[in-house]
């Protein structure tokens, strides 16, 4: 009986709003938030009397330096994506090893290791007079501080964000069949005109979607700002904490700002989706025609744009006349000389740089690393204090432990999550999608802000560690949520329908057909998952967790004069676990291989 | 499916109302109880809070804390804070009292308690030896400071009442962050208590010097749990304790005493009542 009635939408939503309904009145009416917060939005829009200022308006100009790294570093991002990527499949091998080692390294150590590292480390190898030049930058543009700190966030974003991105169109242009380069060579296009004309439009189509994401990804990561000085978003947030200790009041506009700008990017993000979808005009649903409508404007513009640029016809005689032949023949020869001392100058360059890194890594101080390496590897096991949780374990275990233990709940999360929002049960679907929306729009950051500081107010307490943990599982189970329902979308309708047909029940589909296969392609998602969420466990820094980076920083602090050795083999212990990580993942995907999914990371 | 769902959903319904009713007793209450003191303090504030060359985490405030959980006759249970946390743990019940080199500030009364001044510092500018001389040089210079800190505030209300109508202030998450920032040139000079610039300014003799004057009052308070008397003068009266059987001056002297790295003779004396 029940379940006839739970299969009518209406139903479904009237269950839902009822749910929601004594949700809200069981916090509003029961529910005494713990140790007595007061709240008080009137923080947010009215002058504190205390500061004679009104504090919204640090959010919106962190909003407006969100905004400005964000779209700066996607910029230099796509450009340096482009051109490693492009450089990864070179033929001249220096350049193609530049450009892996680059993706490789980049990729693979944390996103805040590496901000310290532009931030405190790099220039001390530039020369003082352009050093000085480069702190003492103060702009103002339209409003905006440009200063040394903003250059740094925003290029360091940039360059973590280019190695993502180099890879997404490196694969998106080896996914071009051979055949057509080949039929475009022998139809006697030139390299030049091959990549423009066939391999980047239809790369593109492969790449624009998987691209959209990353910027997504960008906007979200410029909340690590904060650690270097910038007044972004999240720094607002917190001052308006640290200055009223209203936190609830002001992470929750935080949170609400950058839901909706993630919301908005995917919403745009999902146009221009539907906008590439090749289907017929009658094929085409509401979807598509409002994606046609909204980027008609631009196509119009763009073609008018090719119009008006394009240049004039040329008279074209096949055969040369002298001097036009002895011309050309000049010109290859010469381009000939270009492209190889372009080549010497690379490599001399490349020598240079080695040089000059070698000298770097010779001149840091060994036994200051040996004698902390322990440290950094378990910090104080087993001789803890009992302020510290697991013995006094830190350091790089620490932060392995803390992944584990993410991933292998999130799982479970998200295998529940994605197959509720695989589902077609309101029910299921609605909470499911809220779970993976609200969670993925926003930063990490800001999750481990609302479990460590406000699950407390919801009588719920727990220690920095554990706190962290369950962020970063709460977190990873959205992304895993999403990469289970893809599996689960994966496998064919008819699969479900023969199910049905034999009998199956809805849970018995999922357990015995649809799930050991859809769990095979996902493995190495998965797998990706992993070593994202291990590189994350950096952030649990900011709430001073033992993981590595807090460690570092601590010996750091104790040894204050070579800050440098300390961080630098902080990366490296990053570096070196995520690619033998990085690595293992490849394997296991070559091994599942079949040619319906990729590893995305 | 839909009975997992509304088991499910029951689970959770269940789980909220369970984890509800876990409110705090008072806290003098709460700790004879648990025979234990959560005390707070920062793990980056050299010399209050940090950790040595053994790793182990010690500093005057540490001293001070342990102090008390002895004379209380609990166990001593550190916990760790930083400058934006040292409120919020006492506002949500995290920790029982904060050492953290903290500013009894009347702003900050509005979310927690204080206990008397058992600390008295004052903020300066810690710069490169020679290249200022005083406050007004400051002006229009990139100065360090640490967000959530009465520091910071101070320091902008300075540079702006010199005549700075923008002042150059860059706020970071620690006070390692400033010194590092410092010490690369990054910043010009770095603005907080003047013991915590003198703890960080020893290790590099010599590079570095205060100053001009005072120009901020910072007197330390112990954060304690808002409107919880009977707690608040059960440890006022620790201290006074200690200050008159001479372990307040025993700690200080470990600390700032005339063979400690940064001496800083004990001049005031904390308040006393009959």
């Amino acid at each position: 009986m029940i379940r006839h009635y739970l299969e009518k939408t209406w139903v479904q939503y009237l269950v839902l709003a009822l749910l929601a309904l004594s949700a809200v009145g069981y916090f509003v009416f029961v529910f005494h938030f713990g140790y007595g917060y007061r709240f008080d939005w009137t923080v947010l829009y009215k002058e504190n009397p205390s500061y004679g200022e009104v504090l919204g308006h640090l959010l919106i100009d962190g909003l407006a330096l969100t905004l400005a790294i964000s779209l700066g570093s996607a910029a230099l991002a796509l450009f340096l994506g482009t051109v490693f990527g492009l450089a990864r499949l070179s033929k001249f091998r220096p350049l193609s090893l530049t450009a892996t080692v680059y993706v490789e390294f980049f990729r693979n150590t944390p996103l805040l290791v590496q901000l310290f590292f532009w931030y405190f480390a790099l220039p001390m190898g530039l020369p003082e007079d352009l050093r000085r030049v480069l702190y003492d930058i103060r702009l103002d543009l339209w409003g905006l501080p440009v200063n040394f700190e903003f250059l740094t966030a925003t290029v360091g974003l940039g360059i973590y964000t280019g190695a993502f991105m180099a890879e997404i169109i490196r694969a998106g242009i080896q996914s071009i069949p051979k055949g057509l380069l080949e039929a475009a060579f022998s139809s006697g296009l030139s390299f030049t005109q091959t990549l423009r004309k066939v391999v980047l439009p239809l790369a593109f189509r492969a790449i624009i979607p998987p691209l959209g994401s990353e910027f997504l990804n960008n906007m979200k990561n410029s909340s690590l700002a904060m650690v270097v000085g910038v007044p972004e978003l999240c720094w607002s947030a917190q001052q308006i904490k640290a200055l009223t200790f209203k936190g609830f009041e002001a992470t929750t506009a935080a949170t609400v700002i950058y839901l909706s700008l993630s919301l908005s990017m995917a919403a745009l993000l999902n146009m221009v989706n539907l906008r590439l979808k090749i289907l017929g005009e009658k094929e085409r649903g509401f979807g598509h025609k409002m994606a046609h409508a909204l980027f008609k404007p631009l196509e119009i513009f763009l073609e008018t744009l090719a119009e008006v640029l394009r240049p004039s016809p040329r008279p074209v005689s096949l055969t040369l006349t002298p001097f036009q032949a002895t011309m050309k023949r000049l010109g290859l020869a010469a381009r000939k000389v270009l492209i190889k001392t372009g080549k010497a100058l690379y490599l001399a360059l490349l020598a240079y740089t080695l040089y000059l890194l070698a000298k770097g890594l010779a001149s840091l101080d060994y036994g200051l690393i040996g004698e902390n390496f322990a440290s950094l590897l378990i910090w104080r096991f087993p001789h803890g204090d009992p302020s510290e949780s697991l013995m006094g374990l830190g350091g790089l275990s620490l932060s392995i432990f803390m992944a584990v233990v993410a991933i292998s709940v999130s799982f479970f999360i998200g295998l529940f999550v994605g197959m509720g929002r695989a589902a077609k049960n309101q029910i299921a679907r609605i909470p499911s999608l809220l779970y993976i929306e609200l969670v993925r729009g926003n930063p990490l950051i800001m999750i481990i802000f609302w479990i460590y500081f406000f699950l407390p107010i919801f009588g719920l307490d727990l220690d920095v560690f554990w706190s962290a943990t369950l962020a970063m599982t709460v977190f990873t189970g959205a992304y895993i949520a999403e990469i289970v329902r893809a599996g689960i979308q994966n496998v064919s309708r008819g699969q479900f329908e023969a199910a049905a047909s034999t009998g199956l029940s809805y849970l018995q589909t999922m357990r015995l057909i649809v799930l050991p296969q859809a769990l095979k392609q996902m493995l190495p998602a998965i797998a990706g998952q992993f070593i994202a969420i291990f590189k994350d466990t950096s952030l649990a820094y900011i709430i001073g967790v033992f993981e590595l980076t807090y460690v570092g920083k601590i010996i750091a602090n104790r040894l204050m004069v070579h800050p440098f050795e300390i961080y630098t083999t902080v990366a490296v212990v990053y570096f070196v676990c995520c690619y033998l990580m990085s690595l293992g993942a490849g394997k296991l995907e070559r091994r599942l291989a079949s040619d319906t999914f990729r590893l995305n990371m | 499916m839909f009975k997992k769902v509304w088991t499910l959903m029951a689970l959770a319904a269940l789980l909220l109302i369970v984890a509800a009713p876990a409110q705090a007793g008072k806290t003098w209450d709460q700790i004879q109880k648990s025979k234990e003191l959560r005390a707070a303090m920062l793990t980056t504030g050299k010399p209050f809070g940090f950790h040595d060359d053994k790793n182990e985490w010690v500093g005057f405030d540490v001293d001070m804390a342990q102090e008390i959980a002895k004379r209380l006759g609990v166990k001593f249970v550190p916990v760790k804070a930083d400058n934006n946390t040292r409120i919020e743990f006492l506002v949500t019940g995290k920790a029982d009292l904060t050492l953290a080199n903290m500013t009894h500030k009347r702003a900050r009364e509005e979310s927690i308690d204080f206990s008397i001044t058992y600390f008295f510092d004052g903020q300066k500018i810690l710069a490169p030896k020679g290249k200022f001389k005083e406050l007004k040089d400051f002006v229009g210079k990139k100065i360090g400071t640490m967000q959530g800190t009465t520091s910071e505030v101070n320091l902008r209300n300075l540079l702006k009442g010199l005549g700075d109508k923008n002042p150059n202030v860059v706020s970071y998450q620690d006070e390692q962050a400033c010194f590092s920032a410092l010490e690369k040139g990054i910043i010009d000079a770095w603005s907080t208590d003047s013991t915590l610039l003198l703890g960080y300014a020893v290790q590099a003799p010599g590079k570095y010097e205060l100053v001009g004057d005072f120009f901020a009052d910072e007197p330390y308070g112990i954060g304690l749990p808002h409107d919880d008397s009977k707690w608040r003068n059960t440890v006022n009266a620790l201290l006074q304790d200690m200050f008159k059987d001479g372990t307040y001056e025993k700690i200080y002297n470990k600390w700032f005493g005339p063979d400690s790295p940064y001496p800083m003779p004990l001049t005031r004396k904390i308040e006393m009542w009959p």
